[in-house]
């Protein structure tokens, strides 16, 4: 087939490149410039798709995001991706489509049972039936409308492709390129102002591409030209096609989304295929124009039937006819416009007309041209199964409720106009209160909520030269806010046909005694007999309407159909449109891709990684990495065939027995300085900070206001006014902002300043009996004896040619230390600590050995420090100061706070000495008892204690306090496990923490 | 009531459908009520049914400010669940649970109940251990929960990332069966067509203005259309209910704040489960439209605006498409969003007042939509009864002064920090 | 995305900015007998209106200033904002 309705002399497509696609299996070509929608239609294709419900064949009723129903599955490159609109993609080489929602095929499709059936389906049928059986709904009715739901298939592929994001500010954004956009454009640019102008199609120019009228003694599509070529060589100025403005949101952030890549044929290897623009806009032109209403009438549904606009975008911009017989149906003088189009290229059509007569240029023209035009007429029904064949037509009442005078006549197109309705949804998205307007019969924009102006046919001006003085005028007034300037450009003169009034009306009746449907929304198959329903069921909000029957839910989401929708419940409820409402419009305004939305965040880089400066030693040295939070650390360092645990078990020992290094570098770390710093760490910390002597450091806990405990670490005096203060890795950054907080807002009196300084230090804990010998190895100059440099000691060594500051503290229990030195120096120092610690068999141990060695000593960390519990029941009660105020302190004395029945940490050991208890156990004494079983308490923590060798956890039980000694049971169905345990102390080595102060 | 059912629907299409009834009626106030209900969505729904079907309090008004099931009834992400840790909100939510499963047929009204198995995912061990406490807190309370690894996740959901280039790859999921959704529009109008013809008016467009209290006892309310005398007022109205609590004077430990979600077109069957992404805070599941359903963070900032903005949408997706890198490719149809009571602990309150007569059911954060079917039965029993039933216990007002708090997530007062 | 004013570093995109909640909580002093319930309202309760809202921003991928902003719930327009130490009474 080649292209039979494919004009001559007239469209701006590419005819000296041909392009070759397939739809549903069979090969077509078009030319470079079509759209999608535009090839088919050349090649006289109009059956594209299955509607949501009924399966009733539809074809493209639009030229651009209007369009609710011509969605295809693409396949290009092998992927292969749903619901892509025809009317918005460009063709380039190498495109499949295929029709989506029918079976076997689009033309002979067995859901279309559903349409034979439709009057069984009314709107909400679901809501009132498939309730018996009741298993019935899971087993079969259930599974059944899901599948029947949806479009096109989503690949299970990753989206190959690559999205980018960029931030811009702007003195005006001006969105649209019709006339009044490209006016407002101009004169702002010349006023000075940066502008921005943004077209969603690929040419500019919007009305002006199909309008026949005259700007500055020019053509308009000359004068399109003209303006585009000034504001691309303005400096001040960007432009953007293929550029949709989707969202207006707060604070005047509008957001766009660019497509770059579909429409090329040989892109370049990273071009991303969209581009998000984040637009800071000082003040935003709205000129969107507006969209052609379709009138409702029996069976208006059928390929081939198509708004008169559209008809006339793919005549003149495309060179397509998109029918060789077509009827024009209208109420209003602006589809008289397409028949004059398709008359000039030499095709017969006839104009149906509601209203009795209207005495305009336009329509003058066409009777003169020798157009029939059936004045006081409507189409009373249509035929044509796959496409449209014929329309009946007839002559209406006065009261515009019955027909009379049926006739029949054959047409292969029928092209509808119902009015326009203005393009409000940005100006509504700002927070414009749209406002009714009775001439136009639409909703305008009203009082701007931000900075919105909004121009032209958008505004309710639908006439040029209305247009062009609004674009102009604001254009100059809007950027001379900003500018201060007063370069004015007055607009041109400009020639247009005059248009008469409209008629309101639009939605005809049905034949005597027939049930046809009437669609109003065309993608959901929402008829007037289903708002007729929703209304006399009660369902009287427009919400409601729009709920119960989906009415402008679809993919489009109701750019053709809510209008109609409301008024049809206007008319039904007798109420005048205002008293209706609109529903709201949200962003965003078209179907966004969610790639677009995401840009570069993807994969790997979904979220930053943050690695010690260590970390290509870790990697060398075999760790297996663990996540936590952003940082990655080593979780064990893996010899040979180990598994997780006997690696954990092995490095554990090493540490009991031996000296074992750890990478602390993601513990948070803040500087603290100034005179009141004592003092503050006093009001934070549960325990008294004031007598700490420099080069000590303390063990402290800090509280939420509620009384919960929020964090731990220790924290250093290094001199008199200045603290190092470590903070867990989860926290570190919440901490940072709470010691802001209170000082900033809660206690700025005192004279202090903190500082993050976690990612300043690289430190690794030196852990181990032979940790003091490693370190005399280091440090061979300085005096490290147990009385130079005790338990909870700090000094500051020289360390190479660097400083190191060495703190002796111990998460492990075991005599240890912990070096830190500038991150720079990290990788240097942890070599020459494993140098020194050759002789006295160091091995690095990670996480897992950590937490091995923290419970065993009953020490708490994150799985306990969760932020639910208080002192009393993390057995840290004992730091908490009698004597002093501190953040928290207050809650404490709530009564649930001091129940003698509170959880409370403990130990919990197997009867067996063998069965290791998964964390997340519960403790119960009954695992056996009736639902809901008891609960003692949870597990925490476990591990395989590597001191005693054999599996140890802790647990937070109820009156844990009183416990020690009893035989309980550990469960966890989900692991289908019940474990008979006891309860020992939570200090299971070394209860009097002897081995960090020897 | 004429009963839906398939032959009531064949019946009427033979007739066109000219002869359905109205769902429910549009009357005028009275001058008086036994008890009245403020707030036309979910809760306050199901709350003046009870009243009427449980404790035969059939003289009741629910007054709506704009349409029925318009707030965020009408706004959610439809996930149903139980699959709490603390006994408090997992005992609750399961007779929730118990209750969806015959709601249709309670209501003659199809809430499309779809029990389809919620995943929440582990990114990691620490994770998997949590999710194994909640496991078996449900297990331990009768509740079915299973633990799924890797290997099993691949096999339900292969096109989520289980590359090696995964941020934070799949550990294993915490499962529960019965966990999935309902359609939500159904549930506020099932609900309305049951109160509805229990004698319960239903009054739209009737905005609460002020409250008449005398001697510390309710005695009224003043609304757009005129004073309504009533003793008994239950206050439903998550989203606004400090709002309306300031007209009574008092403050609450709530804030407002705006969650958005949103859907992407309709596709062909994809997902079969709700799945929750533990690495971020995404949740998803396919419409039986076919539209994915997605949600995530709250904007961040105390709001009564129905709208966020985009960063959030942004921050969801990205979460998202972590998850199912297919994601990518679909296109968001729609976003929206809905004002959340965020109570200080995460959990709900329904409790009597200081003021007699005055009830208060509110704080329901993010979780409020499962929990429609026992809100509305607690709440019923709360006003009939004037005493906490079992199950609402410990969602009392005082648990901020007696410190039995009910935090699932210990997150502590910063209630917009997820 | 909201356009915040930092008082100290001029308008920036909100996602350099964390939100700190209601600002006319005011802790009870330290070492002072405090009633339980005004104690438990500083912990627990807040100012909710519908309108303008005093509340806390913290710059923190910024200047780490906390600073007050005077915004409105119902429409998220930014009134004005100010250094802590400005008395700026009541938020309506």
């Amino acid at each position: 087939m080649t292209q039979n309705y494919r004009l001559k002399d007239i469209g701006r497509i590419d005819r000296n490149h041909e392009i070759s696609f397939i739809f549903n299996g069979k090969k077509y070509f078009g030319y470079k410039g079509d759209t999608l929608a535009s090839a088919l239609l050349a090649n006289g294709v109009h059956l594209i798709a299955r509607s949501f419900k009924y399966h009733r064949p539809r074809g493209i009723l639009a030229a651009g995001v209007d369009d609710p129903s011509a969605k295809v599955q693409l396949i290009k490159d092998g992927y292969s991706e749903p619901n892509i609109n025809l009317t918005e993609f460009e063709l380039v080489e190498g495109l499949e489509l295929q029709s989506q929602n029918c079976w076997p095929s689009v033309s002979v499709d067995v859901g279309e049972i559903n349409n034979l059936l439709n009057r069984f389906f009314p709107a909400g049928f679901y809501y009132k039936t498939f309730m018996w059986p009741k298993s019935f709904w899971y087993s079969i009715y259930e599974p059944f409308i899901r599948k029947a739901a949806g479009f096109g298939v989503a690949s299970l592929d990753p989206d190959p492709d690559r999205y980018e994001h960029q931030y811009e500010h702007c003195d005006v954004l001006v969105v649209g390129s019709g006339p009044s956009g490209l006016s407002s454009a101009l004169a702002a640019a010349k006023n000075g102002a940066r502008v921005i102008l943004a077209e969603d199609k690929p040419r500019f120019g919007g009305s002006l591409l199909t309008d026949e009228v005259t700007i500055g003694n020019k053509k308009g599509e000359e004068w399109v030209d003209d303006v585009i070529s000034e504001l691309k060589s303005m400096p001040n100025v960007i432009i953007k096609s293929r550029s949709q403005v989707f969202g207006y949101y707060d604070h005047n952030m509008l957001v766009m989304f660019e497509r770059k890549r579909d429409h090329l044929q040989d892109p370049a290897k990273f071009t991303p295929r969209e581009k998000l623009w984040y637009i800071r806009a000082k003040e935003v032109i709205i000129s969107t124009g507006s969209i052609e209403r379709p009138l409702v009438f029996a069976n208006n549904d059928r390929p081939g039937i198509m708004l008169a606009s559209a008809a006339k975008e793919y005549l003149k911009v495309y060179g397509v006819a998109v029918g060789k017989k077509p009827l024009i149906f209208t109420n209003n003088d602006s589809a008289y416009e397409t028949a004059i189009e398709f008359k000039n290229n030499g095709i017969q059509p006839t104009i149906v007309d509601t209203r009795a007569s209207s005495e305009n240029q336009l329509v003058n023209e066409a009777q003169k041209m020798g157009i029939d035009i059936l004045f006081e007429n409507g189409i009373a029904n249509t035929s044509g199964h796959l496409k449209v064949k014929s329309a009946t037509v007839g002559k209406l009442n006065n009261e515009k409720n019955s027909f009379t005078n049926l006739q029949k006549i054959d047409c292969d197109c029928i092209c509808v106009s119902g009015n326009w309705t203005p393009t409000v949804h940005l100006a509504s998205q700002s927070g414009n209160k749209l406002k009714f307007d009775e001439e136009s019969d639409t909703f305008l924009p009203n009082q701007s909520r931000q900075q919105e102006t909004v121009v032209g046919a958008a505004n309710g001006s639908f006439t040029l030269k209305e247009s062009l003085d609004e674009g102009f005028e604001q254009g100059f007034k809007i950027s001379s806010k900003i500018t201060n300037k007063n370069n004015k450009t007055n607009a041109p003169i400009s020639d247009e046909k005059s248009l008469g009034k409209h008629d309101k009306f639009w939605c005809m009746p049905l034949p005597e005694g027939k049930h046809y449907k009437r669609f109003v929304d065309f993608q959901n198959d929402v008829a007037v007999s289903d708002i007729e329903l929703a209304v006399r069921e009660g369902f009287r909000s427009i919400e409601h309407v729009k709920r119960y029957t989906t009415l402008g839910m679809a993919t489009d989401q109701g750019k053709t159909s809510n209008l109609n929708g409301l008024q049809l419940v206007s008319n039904i409820e007798k109420k005048i449109v205002p008293e209706v409402g609109h529903t709201t419009f949200r962003p965003p305004y078209t179907s966004v891709t969610i790639g677009t939305i995401i840009g570069r965040e993807v994969s790997k880089y979904y979220r930053a990684t943050r690695k010690s400066p260590m970390h290509e030693w870790h990697e060398r040295n075999n760790a297996v990495f663990v996540d936590a939070g952003l940082w990655l650390r080593p979780r064990y360092y893996k010899h040979g065939n180990e598994t997780l645990q006997e690696a954990a078990k092995r490095e554990a020992a090493n540490v009991r027995k031996n000296v074992g290094i750890c990478d602390v570098t993601s513990l948070g770390k803040i500087d603290i300085k100034g005179p009141d710093s004592a003092e503050f760490l006093n009001r934070v910390y549960t325990n008294a900070w004031l007598k700490l002597p420099v080069g000590k450091a303390r063990y402290g806990v800090m509280l939420r206001e509620d009384g919960m405990v929020f964090d731990d670490g220790t924290t250093t005096r290094i001199s008199e006014n200045h603290f190092h203060m470590t903070t867990t890795t989860a926290q570190a950054a919440n901490v940072l902002s709470h010691l802001e907080y209170y000082l900033q807002i809660v206690w700025p009196e005192l004279e202090v300043n903190v500082l993050s300084t976690t990612e300043q230090w690289a430190g690794a804990a030196i852990a181990g009996p032979k940790s003091r010998e490693l370190l005399s190895k280091l440090f061979p100059n300085e005096d490290i004896s147990n009385e130079g440099l005790p338990f909870m000691g700090y000094r500051e060594f020289k360390f190479f040619d660097t400083t190191a500051r060495v703190f002796r503290i111990s998460f492990s229990g075991e005599l240890a230390y912990e070096v830190n030195v500038m991150s720079d120096f990290g990788e240097f120092m942890w070599d020459k600590i494993i140098e020194a610690g050759e002789g006295l068999g160091i091995q690095p141990y990670g996480t897992e050995a950590l937490s091995t060695l923290r419970i065993e000593m009953g020490h708490v960390a994150g799985s306990e420090i969760d932020g639910r519990l208080i002192s009393y029941d993390l057995a840290l009660d004992g730091m908490l100061s009698k004597k002093k105020d501190f953040i928290g302190k207050r809650s404490l004395n709530r009564v649930a706070f001091n129940d003698e029945n509170r959880e409370r940490i403990v130990g919990i050991v197997p009867i067996d000495k063998k069965t290791s208890i998964p964390e997340g156990s519960y403790i119960v004494e009954d695992p056996n008892a009736a639902f809901p079983i008891p609960k003692l308490g949870h597990v925490s923590a476990s591990c395989w204690s590597v001191e005693r060798n054999n599996p140890f956890s802790l647990a937070i039980i109820k009156n844990g306090k009183n416990r020690k000694g009893e035989k309980l049971f550990a469960v966890s169905p989900v692991k289908n496990m019940s474990i008979p345990v006891e309860v020992v102390s939570q200090h299971y080595v070394d209860p009097d923490g002897e081995r960090v102060r020897s | 009531m004429k009963k839906y059912s398939v032959f009531s629907l064949i019946k009427n299409a033979l007739s066109h459908h000219q002869n359905w009834d109205v769902a429910w009626r549009d009357p005028e106030p009275k001058k008086e009520y036994e008890v009245i209900i403020i707030g036309g969505g979910g809760h306050g729904l199901a709350t003046a049914y009870y009243l009427a079907k449980n404790f035969n309090i059939r003289n009741v008004a629910i007054l709506e400010k704009g349409w029925i099931g318009g707030g965020n009834v009408g706004r959610n992400t439809t996930i149903l669940r139980s699959n709490y840790m603390y006994n408090a909100n997992n005992l609750f939510y399961e007779e929730g649970m118990k209750m969806w499963r015959n709601l249709s047929q309670e209501l003659n009204y199809n809430v499309m109940y779809s029990p389809r198995n919620i995943l929440n995912l582990a990114h990691s061990d620490a994770q998997m251990n949590a999710y194994s406490r909640r496991g078996n807190s449900m297990r331990l309370n009768g509740i079915d929960a299973q633990l799924l690894y890797r290997e099993d996740i691949k096999k339900i959901i292969p096109f989520a990332d289980f590359s090696s280039n995964c941020r934070f790859p799949i550990f294993g999921a915490l499962r529960q069966p019965a966990g999935g959704t309902a359609r939500h529009d159904a549930v506020a109008w099932g609900y309305a067509r049951g109160a509805d013809d229990l004698g319960v008016d239903i009054i739209q467009n009737c905005e609460v203005t002020g409250f008449d209290v005398n001697n510390g006892k309710i005695q009224g309310v003043q609304t757009s259309r005129g004073n309504i005398k009533t003793k008994k007022i239950g206050l439903c109205v998550a989203g606004s209910t400090s709002l309306l609590a300031e007209k009574l004077n008092m403050t609450l430990p709530i804030e407002a704040h705006v969650l958005q979600a949103c859907v992407s077109e309709p596709i062909k069957p994809l997902l079969d489960q709700v799945v929750t992404f533990g690495a971020g805070h995404f949740y998803c599941s396919q419409s039986d439209k076919g539209e994915m359903v997605m949600g995530g963070d709250l904007d961040g900032y105390n709001s009564y605006a129905q709208r966020g903005n985009l960063p959030t949408i942004q921050h969801v997706l990205t979460e998202g498409v972590a998850l199912f890198p297919n994601l990518s490719r679909l296109k968001i149809l729609r976003t929206w969003g809905g004002i959340m009571d965020m109570s200080m602990d995460t959990s709900p309150i329904i409790d009597k007042t200081h003021i007699d007569g005055l009830y208060l059911n509110c704080g329901w954060c993010y979780g409020g939509f499962k929990a429609t079917p026992v809100s509305g039965l607690t709440f019923a029993h709360t006003i009939a009864k004037d005493e906490v039933h079992e199950l609402n216990a410990p969602f009392r007002l005082d648990r901020f002064h007696t410190g039995h708090l009910i935090d699932e997530k210990g997150i502590g007062t910063k209630t917009w920090i997820s | 995305m909201l356009e915040i004013k930092c008082p100290y570093c001029g308008k920036r995109s909100q996602n350099e900015f964390a939100y700190g909640g209601d600002a006319t909580v005011k802790r009870p002093e330290l070492n002072k007998e405090v009633p339980d319930e005004e104690w438990d309202t500083f912990v627990y309760y807040r100012k909710n209106p519908r309108g303008n809202h005093l509340e806390l921003w913290h710059h923190i991928s910024g200047c780490r200033q906390w600073f007050k902003a005077k915004r409105n719930t119902a429409t998220h327009e930014i009134i004005d904002t100010f250094e802590l130490s400005d008395d700026i009474g009541d938020a309506s």
